[in-house]
């Protein structure tokens, strides 16, 4: 196990106002003091050269593990062992065998161009300058950016700046790389390269934790998924599992020619938008119906002149899973 | 140490490197730096001329003094002040995360990727009040020059105390934005001999708050001058400094990291 976190906790103080005039006076004199249990112990393990996806609502506590596991903050309590070091004990050496993408904070010195932030990270990183080269131009070749490397990073568009930043992390061969966020406001064509560029690093047996909002990321990337919610785990198993987390589901779009009834009343059918009389789109969960006795039971009675089929989009699993949060379903077989 | 060396280096280029891409409001802050830095040596000549002085003190052993403060300062301001902006900044936005993942010192990294050329406008004023100054006054001997230097160094020590004390504070009373004016105010005593004030606030600025240790010192030195409790107000930098860095290391625990 490259990550090993048992009961973690993290509890911040905050303070909290009113909005009006007189609450903003009030809180020069005193504020309300309130704890927040951003994180309440969490436990899960992370192999080596794994992809793990940490999905979750704003707020949900994804950024706090990450910040836990890059050793930026103390936990309240519980255990964490990542490459068997303790993350915020001896900080610098465990910090020198990691990477970090965060989507929102950038490691590249504004005016300057990147490739001054790069030759920056080899002097902290102590790398020889041949394999500090070799990796350089690799990654540069890789992420087709050749020619932005030279231009100041204020003048690079997002995507150009974020493949940057994965040079910036990658630089110094790390063994487990924390991504917060890396695809957030891409283009589809800069994702697609960030999501290539990341699977092929990860065939090279490097282990990456993602959190991100974007499902894509995590279908394309993530072979298992851990989804939080108000600080606790609410699944965590394989991403192929998650779309039949809650029973064998299919999206059907029917089309018949007499108008159709109320179907909501059938067990095992959820209409999700009634378009016409003659056209519906249900969801289907055929463990508790069976497809051929549905399709059979509606075209005798109200003839099907089209249908089509497609799994659940994930975004609506995911939806539903961060809904229903006051159960934990971790490690569910299903 | 080598590689603490060459990240120094590296740091202060590019900090440079990002300050120049705004050539002309660089150029306009350095002048305007300098002409304001230039205020109390004005005053100072002023106060002169009008026959009033600082007792026992010339005209020109006060402008050497204020130009060996502001050469202390600029210094300062140069290599390690900013620290507080980049640590208030950091803290504020939530990027310093970014510090915090770097096999490096968190407050060493503070320092080295905030080099401030700015404060070359202080660091030429300071030379040139100071050169001014000297073709009134003879010119030391080594046994002076030495001692100046000893006396500079425990300056910048000092200085680089107050820094990380400030630096520190921030990581709890985040975008304490007014902690510098604080500071500015009590360093203001420096510009002036020690020997004006009473004993009472003597004792203060040379013993609690070692201001005296910026620019008094040294320039008594220079001065030929021996005045007294150079090894204790040294203890007290010392102090200072351990103590500032205790309270970093204290401090930095404390950090929230804002922002997701």
């Amino acid at each position: 196990m490259i990550i090993k976190i048992n009961a973690l906790r993290k509890t911040y103080v905050t303070h909290e106002r009113g909005s009006s005039f007189i609450d903003s006076l009030k809180s020069l004199i005193k504020r309300k003091i309130i704890q927040v249990e951003a994180l309440k112990g969490i436990s899960f393990n992370v192999e080596e050269g794994e992809m793990l996806g940490l999905l979750g609502p704003n707020g949900a506590g994804k950024s706090t593990i990450l910040k836990i596991l890059t050793g930026v903050l103390y936990p309240t309590s519980g255990e964490v062992e990542v490459m068997g070091y303790v993350p915020w004990i001896k900080r610098k050496q465990y910090v020198a065998g990691i990477g970090a993408v965060f989507g929102q904070k950038s490691q590249l010195i504004w005016d300057i161009p990147p490739l001054d932030s790069f030759e920056m990270n080899r002097v902290i990183y102590d790398i020889p300058a041949r394999l500090y080269k070799e990796r350089l131009w690799g990654m540069v070749e890789l992420l087709e950016v050749g020619e932005y490397v030279k231009k100041p990073t204020r003048q690079l568009s997002l995507g150009e700046r974020m493949k940057c930043e994965f040079i910036m992390a990658m630089l110094h061969d790390p063994e487990i790389v924390f991504l917060d966020e890396p695809t957030i406001g891409l283009d589809v064509i800069a994702k697609e390269r960030i999501r290539e560029f990341i699977m092929n690093m990860n065939r090279k047996g490097i282990t990456f934790v993602l959190t991100t909002h974007d499902l894509d990321d995590v279908e394309l990337l993530a072979k298992r998924v851990i989804v939080i919610n108000n600080g606790e785990i609410v699944y965590d198993n394989r991403m192929d599992a998650l779309r039949k987390f809650f029973g064998n589901r299919k999206l059907v779009t029917l089309v018949t020619q007499k108008p159709l009834p109320d179907l909501n009343g059938i067990p095992g059918v959820y209409v999700k938008d009634m378009i016409t009389p003659h056209n519906a789109e249900l969801e289907l969960n055929t463990d508790l119906l069976e497809l051929n006795r549905f399709i059979k039971s509606i075209n005798d009675e109200y003839i099907i002149s089209d249908l089509t089929m497609r799994p659940p989009q994930i975004d609506s699993i995911v939806k539903e899973l961060y809904i229903t949060t006051n159960k934990s379903y971790t490690n569910k077989e299903v | 140490m080598r590689r603490g060396i060459r990240l120094y280096f590296m740091a202060m280029k590019n900090s440079f490197a990002s300050r120049i891409a705004y050539r002309t409001d660089f150029i306009f802050s350095a002048v305007m730096i300098f002409i304001s830095e230039l205020i109390i040596p004005f005053i100072t000549v002023l106060i002169y001329k009008t026959g009033a002085s600082f007792p026992g003190w010339s005209v020109e052993e006060v402008l050497l003094l204020q130009g060996i403060f502001l050469l202390s300062r600029g210094m300062a301001n140069l290599l390690f002040f900013g620290l507080v902006w980049n640590t208030l900044n950091r803290v504020r936005e939530g990027t310093y995360d970014i510090l915090l993942i770097k096999p490096a010192s968190t407050l060493f990294m503070s320092v080295a990727t905030n080099f401030e050329p700015d404060s070359i406008g202080i660091v030429v004023c300071g030379l040139l009040v100071s050169i001014y100054a000297f073709t009134m006054l003879s010119l030391p001997g080594i046994m002076e020059i030495l001692m100046f230097i000893l006396l500079f160094v425990l300056s910048m020590i000092m200085l680089f105390a107050f820094a990380a004390f400030m630096a520190g504070s921030v990581f709890k009373w985040v975008g304490n934005s007014r902690i510098y004016e604080i500071f500015d105010s009590i360093m203001s005593f420096g510009n002036f001999p020690r020997s004006i004030f009473t004993r009472g606030f003597q004792t203060i600025i040379s013993y609690v708050v070692p201001v005296a240790a910026v620019g008094f010192l040294p320039a008594s030195a220079l001065l030929g001058r021996n005045p007294e409790g150079i090894l204790t107000t040294g203890i007290v930098c010392l102090l200072f400094l351990f103590g500032s860095l205790s309270f970093w290391k204290l401090m930095l625990r404390q950090y929230t990291s804002a922002g997701g």
